[in-house]
This record gives structure tokens, C-alpha cells and sequence, in this order.
């Protein structure tokens, strides 16, 4: 089975957002939503600027899944982290852990009160029926299920955002840092996949999120 | 061949072409750096000022195409600029920290997720669980602290309505949030495999709420109750001594002399309802209202903080109920009806019965029981 990852290649995306905004469209994101959203680094600064474009990771060893109180994280056989809004109490336990920024929380009342918890879904949907109405209006589009890979990294124009099976997605950009003859710098992966096993499969994910 | 070598020509002008295209800038750029700082529109906070910025603008010259100060920069958790709109959405990955006990530093989420899903829980719940079966312990070998002497029938008012309600409201919304702070922490582990996703994530929800809007409920009561409750909690010359007998007492039912309240009850007052009820309001409040611009940071220090002082708050909480309740005979009566029997007053707190005898603390004595059950 495929091990689905994203990859964000700072040497090629050109902080165009469009990434962000095939994403919004493509799932219909809540108001105030973002579920990707690009980071430039030395902004403006002559020569030093990267911009890496960040989500859900996706993680093996997934911090928000182990903190839920209610457990609604679920890891599909793809490695796709996703959750069950049904079940969720919008405590922000998850948004605590997540080391990218992943969960968001749509502002359901006063207060800051929180609503369901809103991440990256990698395009896979969740618990309900592939394809649904129910889940389309909870996750956004299921293109997984319709044999299509993430909407951001489909539309990457300079196709430095990545996405789909982590052997292929490493291949492809083994073979750019190849010909860049430089170092590799899987931006994420080290944190998301595990330390010392960047680019390498990641350990047998953990059943559940008991720990 | 020929039209091969011809090919290879014409891509070698073309690239030629295109180097020299971009050269030219590029190298009028490299001579710029030094001015180009100062002119940089301030749309970020002085980029130049950061020394891990020039780093990087140096670094590209030292050595090309190394980005270890760009990679640095992204682990720092320090924020970068971005167009989407969001609390800490230009921060990349957390930074990194460390709770107590643990070896080296994480990300600072993964390090609060180990500390809270680590010993907060694994020792937090075994020792309410331990408290609880101490007590029960306790209770069936050596049973209640009951009364000496016979009841005289004769009432003494020992809390007024005012301390009452103030004492009812803080505890009843107390348990509220013990019970559904408990079933957000150790639900999971306990509930869950019982109840299932369904059932779970609605008695979740709910306590969650109850949480969330009992919370404001309870600090107002909290203040009232210190403000009502710390003239007669104030450290006495007894205190020290009453430590001493503490033991013997609900060993043996001999009493040492107390005021109105015993130092025991003193503790509960200052260590519990001061120090803990009001680390756990401002803590909680922290994490209840996101909308102070508070940091993920705050909010994981604010969680374990809270999440400590609760468990310590409940044990002690534990101990106060049993003796309010079934662990003193009589005791459960004087907070609900406000009044005692000089009996029980003269046994527990005869230096405060002396008193009132003597007329020094006002309290109405000698009334018949007007008790509206």
C-alpha cells in the first residue's frame, strides 16, 4: 500500500498561493479556514528568500491523534491522518500539539468558543460514504477515492509542493537533488516521519492514539 | 551526427544567451547588499537586523546552495512573513521545549503531549484512584469520628446563610468541573472502551460545556468564598499544636483544641482554595478565551498547570468531602443547616465554642433549631 506524503520543495515554489486557493476551492473550506498556507522566510531579503508551502503532514507518529480526548484521529491504510467531526468537541488539544499548525477551528459562538476541528484531509475525505454529500460538506472533496491526488500539489505550477505516494515523491525529488548537486531537504519530514529516517519508509504506525 | 552537434550548438547559444540575460542583474545585486538592507520597505519587522537573515544572504556567496541558516530559521519557531491571515500562521514548525522530566527538547506540542499523556495522566489518575480507595480504607477499619458525648439539643449557628451559599456554589460547581475535567483527561483510557465513540464523544461534548460555562460560575463564587471565609482561617497561636494531635484525633477520637476552624481546615483554605482554585481559574481562563492573542506556548504551560493543580486540587477535595460527610459525625449537617449542637461545637472547635459562650465571636447561641427541612 502506498504511503501518502506531501513534500515542499524550497527551491522551486514561488509563494504564488495557489496551492491555498486550490485547496479552498476544491473542499469548500470554512470561513476563516486555511488548510495549506505558504511561508516565506527572509522575506524581501536579496537571494535568501524560501518559501515553503505547509499542512497536515500526515504524521506516523501523529501528536494529535495521541492528545484527543475523544479520539476521533483515525490513520488510513494510505497513512492519511483523518478525523470524525461528528465526534469532535473542539477542545484545541490537537492545535496545541500540531507542530506545523495543521488544525484550525472555525469560530463557532462568542468568545473564542470552538467548532469542529478543520484540517487537511490530503484530499481523502472522512468516515462517512466515499463521495457523499455528508462527506463532502463536512472534509471537502474525496479525490483519493476518485483516483486523483491532492488539489495544491495537482495544481503547483512549479510543482514544488508534492504530493502522493512518499517512494515516488522521493524518487522524484532524489533525482532533483541530483542534478541540483546539493543537500536534501525534504522540508517536514523529519519531524512528521520520524527522526534520522528522512526520505526512508516511516516506522509501522501506531494503532490508535493510545499513547 | 552533424545535425546532432548542430542541435547541441544552438542549446549551448541558447543557454549562453539566457546566463548572460540573468548575470547581469545578478551580479549588480551582489554588489548590492551591503546598501540594500537599509532600503527594504518595512513591511516586516527589520529583516535585515536579524542576524540568521544576513546569515543566509551570506551564506549563499560562501557557499552556494546551502540553506542551513533557511532550515535553522524553520525549526526556531520564530514567525516568517505570510499572506495567511492567522495567529502564528507565519511559524512554521513550534519551537522547541522541554517539560520537567524530560530528557532533551522536542517541538514544544510534542513535548506537551509526553508531559500531559505521560505522567500527568499515568500518575495524576492513579493517585486519585489510590486517594479514594485510602480513604474507603480508612473508613471501614476505623469508621467515622463520631460524638463522645450526647447532643444537647441546644443549636449554635456555625455558618451563616451567606457562608452557605457561598460554600454550596463553589463546591457544587467544583465537582462539576473535577468530573468533567476527569472525563476530558482520563475519559479515553477509562470511559471510552466502555461506552463507545458514540456515546462518549456526546457525555464529552457535554462535559466540555459544562466545563467551559461553569468555569466563570465558579470563580465568582471563589472570590466570594475567600473574601468571606479568610478572616477566621487566619494562622492562630493553636495551629502548630493542632498538627501534632491530627493524627492521634482520628485515631482515637481525642480532639485538640481548635478556633473556628482547625489548622487542618486552615490548609485546605489556603493550599486548596487560595493557592489551587485560584491557579486553576487563571489558568483555565487562559485556555477558556483564546482570543487574547495567547500563543500555543502559553496555552500547553497553562493546560499542564491547570492540569496539575486539578489533580492535587481533587485529592485534597477527596479528603474535605470525606470529613464534611461521612468521615464526621455531624459535620455534613452544620454546612447544610448552618447550625451545630454544642455538643459538636465544644468537641471539635472548643476554643471557637468558648467563644461563642463567652459571647467574643458572634454567633447566635441557645435558639431553638429553626432547621426548614
Amino acid at each position: 500500500m502506498a504511503r501518502m506524503k506531501f513534500l515542499s520543495d524550497a527551491e522551486r515554489c514561488i509563494e504564488c498561493n495557489g496551492c491555498v486557493t486550490a485547496c479552498k476551492n476544491e473542499n469548500e473550506v470554512p470561513w476563516g479556514v486555511n488548510r495549506r498556507r505558504v511561508v516565506t522566510i527572509n522575506d524581501g531579503v536579496v537571494g535568501a528568500e524560501k518559501s515553503i508551502s505547509v499542512a497536515c503532514m500526515h504524521c506516523s507518529d501523529a501528536p494529535c491523534m495521541a492528545v484527543c480526548p475523544v479520539d476521533v484521529f483515525y490513520r488510513t491504510d494510505d497513512g492519511v491522518v483523518l478525523h470524525d467531526k461528528d465526534l469532535c468537541i473542539g477542545c484545541g488539544y490537537c492545535f496545541y500539539a500540531c507542530p506545523f499548525g495543521a488544525p484550525q477551528f472555525p469560530q463557532a459562538g462568542a468568545f473564542g468558543l470552538r467548532g469542529k476541528m478543520d484540517k487537511c484531509t490530503f484530499c481523502a475525505g472522512g468516515p462517512e460514504a466515499d463521495k457523499s454529500e455528508a462527506e463532502f460538506k463536512k472534509y471537502g472533496r474525496n479525490r483519493l477515492a476518485e483516483g486523483k491526488l491532492p488539489a495544491c500539489a495537482e495544481m503547483c505550477a512549479t510543482k514544488a509542493l508534492l504530493g502522493g505516494d512518499g517512494d515516488v515523491i522521493s524518487d522524484i525529488y532524489r533525482e532533483r537533488v541530483t542534478r541540483r548537486n546539493k543537500g536534501f531537504e525534504a522540508w517536514g519530514w523529519g519531524t512528521a516521519y520520524g527522526p534520522g529516517q528522512k526520505g526512508a519508509a516511516p516506522a509501522a504506525p501506531a494503532a490508535g492514539g493510545k499513547s | 551526427m552533424q545535425e546532432k552537434s548542430m542541435h547541441t550548438l544552438s542549446r549551448l547559444a541558447g543557454w549562453l544567451i539566457l546566463a548572460l540575460a540573468f548575470a547581469a542583474p545578478a551580479a549588480a545585486q551582489d554588489r548590492q547588499p551591503a546598501a540594500q538592507p537599509a532600503a527594504q520597505p518595512a513591511q516586516q519587522a527589520a529583516p535585515a537586523a536579524d542576524p540568521t537573515k544576513d546569515l543566509q544572504q551570506q551564506r549563499r556567496i560562501d557557499q552556494p546552495g546551502n540553506n542551513a541558516p533557511v532550515w535553522r530559521d524553520v525549526r526556531s519557531g520564530q514567525p516568517n512573513y505570510t499572506s495567511i491571515p492567522g495567529r502564528e500562521a507565519g511559524v512554521l514548525i513550534q519551537a522547541q521545549a522541554r517539560f520537567p522530566g524530560q530528557d532533551g527538547m522536542t517541538t514544544a506540542g510534542e513535548a506537551w503531549r509526553k508531559f500531559r499523556n505521560g505522567p500527568i495522566t499515568f500518575y495524576g489518575g492513579w493517585l486519585i484512584v489510590l486517594a479514594v480507595l485510602a480513604i474507603a480504607a480508612f473508613y471501614y477499619t476505623k469508621g467515622p469520628l463520631k460524638l463522645h458525648d450526647k447532643p444537647t439539643g441546644r443549636m449554635v449557628e456555625r455558618f451563616s446563610l451567606a457562608e452557605r451559599w457561598a460554600h454550596w456554589t463553589t463546591a457544587i460547581s467544583f465537582c462539576v468541573l473535577a468530573v468533567s475535567g476527569m472525563i476530558t483527561l482520563f475519559g479515553k483510557h477509562v470511559l471510552l472502551p466502555v461506552m463507545g465513540y458514540t456515546l462518549f464523544a456526546w457525555l464529552s461534548a457535554l462535559a466540555k460545556n459544562l466545563h467551559n460555562f461553569i468555569a466563570p460560575l465558579f470563580i465568582a463564587s471563589l472570590v466570594v468564598l475567600i473574601v468571606i471565609y479568610i478572616k477566621d482561617n487566619l494562622p492562630e497561636k493553636g495551629d502548630m499544636a493542632w498538627f501534632g494531635g491530627a493524627f492521634a484525633m482520628f485515631w482515637s477520637g481525642k480532639h485538640v483544641p481548635s478556633g473556628r476552624f482547625n489548622a487542618g481546615e486552615k490548609v485546605y483554605f489556603w493550599i486548596g482554595v487560595v493557592a489551587l482554585c485560584i491557579t486553576l481559574s487563571v489558568t483555565g481562563v487562559i485556555m477558556l478565551f483564546p482570543n487574547f492573542e495567547q500563543l500555543r506556548t502559553t496555552m500547553q504551560q497553562a493546560n499542564v498547570i491547570h492540569a496539575v493543580s486539578a489533580v492535587i486540587m481533587i485529592l485534597f477535595a477527596l479528603g474535605h468531602i470525606y470529613v464534611g460527610t461521612i468521615g464526621v459525625e455531624g459535620a455534613y449537617g452544620n454546612m447544610r443547616d448552618g447550625v451545630t449542637d454544642e455538643t459538636w461545637a465544644r468537641e471539635h472547635h472548643e476554643l471557637w465554642y468558648d467563644d461563642v459562650k463567652s459571647g467574643k465571636a458572634a454567633a447566635k447561641s441557645g435558639a431553638a433549631p429553626q432547621i426548614q427541612h
